[in-house]
């Protein structure tokens, strides 16, 4: 598809449902909801919040409740459209989809997750991009329209029926044949794009086993110390899914709400229990549990550790506590010596 | 079935401050008439002309401590009554009143703000003598707190309304940034701005910071926060330790005093 043709493009989708995209806000990008094309800037590598905030938002009524009954609250019907989705992004969807709608559905998850529509957008990586690191800075499947944006055409990847259905309607718009010229320019996009990468997790690939032998380490010690407890990274992480449960009575004492909000390990009672009984009291351990979890409990469960490389933690955490500071600490904490650490 | 079966009986009492939390519960004019009638009030120190009360239920109180014969008030307060609430900063913490915490005497407070010729007048013995601003929890037990100056609406209401209907309010503390990143803002400490969100207590919905405009914690201090990580990383910032540790006094009061003085 030439560029030309994109705002038409958009046009066609805006149909569909309420489109939302990456729009600049001050120095911010976030997804926001999409009225006119000009609104969209497709031109940034991350947004504070993830575009989980379509699938598990930030907080969200799940029942109503009268004295004597109750009626559950599901989302609504309406389609909703997300452009501009990065590869890490879509991959985070896709371990919250395994999570979400495994053997026992959300039913609230698989609503929104069934009424949206992800429309992936390729991007060049910025010095806190590690995803080539955790293999997820390229994208297969998982969305349902990718957009690759090179010097004057986009290449359209369709990834699902819901997809293809959109590209035979914008069969205008689309050229179907790919030149040879075209092909090679994506290729040294593809290659240039790689050797972009300037951050990489060390020794991604045995963190797990770095993790555990470093499990009593005085690493966790020191950046317990540090961390605020503020549960910004849990709320920025496009992984994060832990939520909170609370009841609300309205003022009349008659009526009421069931409400979930995002949650965070690192808040001072996540791990309260009935009676009282905190199994992580200090920092250090709440800590330690967000990076063990992350980074080798999910490998057990779920085949893969839950990092997409987004680089949201190290942009976003007030006292650089992120996914590059622990491993790094960690690393260095079993090497022997530096050249070790170095190799 | 979970209301009681009778409605229970709340007072709400007013010490030291500026009363902005009574005003606040009486400015919630979509509830107001729910307010009245899903609890007995049988006191309302702003809304009602003064009443014996035997016995409550429930104790709604505002205000710091600040004269002997507010903190008898107080204990007579925590006799009668099956629950009692810490409504606002100062019943909290102490609220701003609780910086001069070492003026004394009624003599050295006026002198302080008014110069030598700052007179104690006659009045002020009707409310007895002095003594420096504590916040209640200072004087007697305290079940459940709702900070914030003025409190919030959306804070307040449920934990109230679970109170009235014989429920216990979760505690689940969390800080503003949590609210803040539902908002989905940018944080200021990340571009050198000071901002007292990671160790004030959330309830706001993030106010200040969703209008571009750094929390100054009036909201008491996060049962979570880490004050020497902080101090570093204002002090990181251009803040000099003087300037961060007053900041945090503000409205923090008892509890950033004993934070400090523990580590």
């Amino acid at each position: 598809m030439s560029k030309e043709k994109f705002p038409e493009f958009v046009e066609l989708i805006k149909n569909k449902g309420k489109l939302f995209g990456p729009v600049k806000q001050k120095e911010k990008y976030s997804y926001e909801e999409i009225k006119d094309y000009s609104e969209l800037d497709f031109d940034f590598q991350r947004t504070i919040i993830s575009p989980k905030k379509f699938i598990t938002p930030a907080k969200y009524t799940t029942l109503r409740f009268v004295k004597f009954g109750q009626t559950e609250v599901l989302p609504d019907d309406e389609p909703q459209i997300v452009m501009g989705v990065h590869p890490c992004d879509i991959h985070a969807i896709k371990i919250l989809d395994r999570l979400f709608l495994g053997n026992i559905k959300d039913p609230y998850y698989a609503k929104r997750r069934e009424n949206l529509i992800i429309i992936g957008h390729s991007c060049l990586p910025d010095d806190k991009c590690v995803c080539q690191s955790t293999g997820t800075d390229m994208v297969e499947d998982g969305f349902d329209l990718f957009l690759t944006e090179l010097d004057d055409f986009y290449l359209l990847w369709v990834g699902s029926d819901k997809g293809l259905g959109i590209a035979i309607e914008a069969e205008n718009l689309l050229e179907e044949n790919v030149s040879e010229e075209e092909i090679q320019e994506y290729v040294r996009w593809q290659q240039e794009r790689s050797s972009m990468f300037t951050t990489s997790i060390p020794s991604y690939k045995y963190l797990a086993d770095i993790i555990h032998l470093n499990y009593d380490s005085e690493v966790w010690e020191q950046f317990g110390e540090k961390c605020l407890s503020c549960g910004t990274c849990s709320l920025v992480c496009p992984t994060c899914n832990c939520f909170h449960v609370d009841d609300k009575i309205m003022m009349n004492a008659e009526e009421g709400i069931r409400e979930r909000m995002l949650d965070s390990c690192t808040l001072p009672y996540y791990s309260m229990v009935a009676g009282n009984h905190d199994f992580r009291p200090d920092r250090t351990a709440r800590l330690k549990l967000y990076y063990t979890h992350k980074l080798k409990e999910y490998i057990g469960r779920w085949g893969q550790p839950s990092c997409v490389g987004c680089g949201r933690c190290i942009a976003y955490c007030p006292v650089d506590i992120n996914v590059i500071t622990v491993s790094n600490a960690l690393f260095e904490e079993v090497c022997e010596t530096q050249e070790v650490c170095d190799q | 079935m979970w209301q009681r079966e009778k409605k229970p009986v709340v007072g709400i009492f007013g010490f030291s401050g500026c009363a902005g939390d009574q005003l606040a519960i009486l400015h919630m004019e979509d509830s107001t008439i729910d307010f009245f009638t899903s609890a007995d009030i049988k006191f309302f120190h702003m809304a009602q002309s003064h009443q014996e009360v035997p016995k409550v239920d429930v104790a709604v109180v505002e205000g710091s401590i600040n004269t002997e014969r507010q903190l008898k008030e107080l204990k007579e307060i925590r006799e009668m009554a099956d629950v009692v609430v810490a409504l606002g900063t100062c019943a909290c913490y102490g609220g701003i009143q609780y910086l001069g915490e070492d003026v004394e005497t009624f003599k050295e407070r006026m002198e302080y703000v008014y110069g030598k010729s700052g007179e104690v007048p006659e009045f002020l013995d009707l409310v007895g003598q002095p003594r420096p601003a504590q916040p209640i929890s200072e004087y007697i037990d305290v079940d459940i707190m709702i900070p914030g100056c003025p409190i919030s609406a959306e804070n307040f209401v449920p934990i109230y309304t679970k109170l009235i209907s014989g429920l216990l309010p979760q505690k689940y503390p969390m800080p503003v940034c949590v609210e803040c990143k539902y908002e989905g803002n940018d944080c200021f400490l990340l571009h050198g701005k000071y901002c007292l969100g990671p160790v004030t207590a959330a309830g706001c919905n993030a106010t200040c910071p969703s209008i571009d405009i750094s929390c100054i914690g009036c909201f008491g201090t996060y049962e979570g926060a880490n004050y020497p990580s902080m101090i570093d990383k204002l002090k990181e910032i251009g803040l000099s330790e003087e300037e961060v540790i007053r900041k945090l006094k503000l409205f923090g009061g008892n509890k950033v005093e004993q934070a400090l003085k523990g580590d």
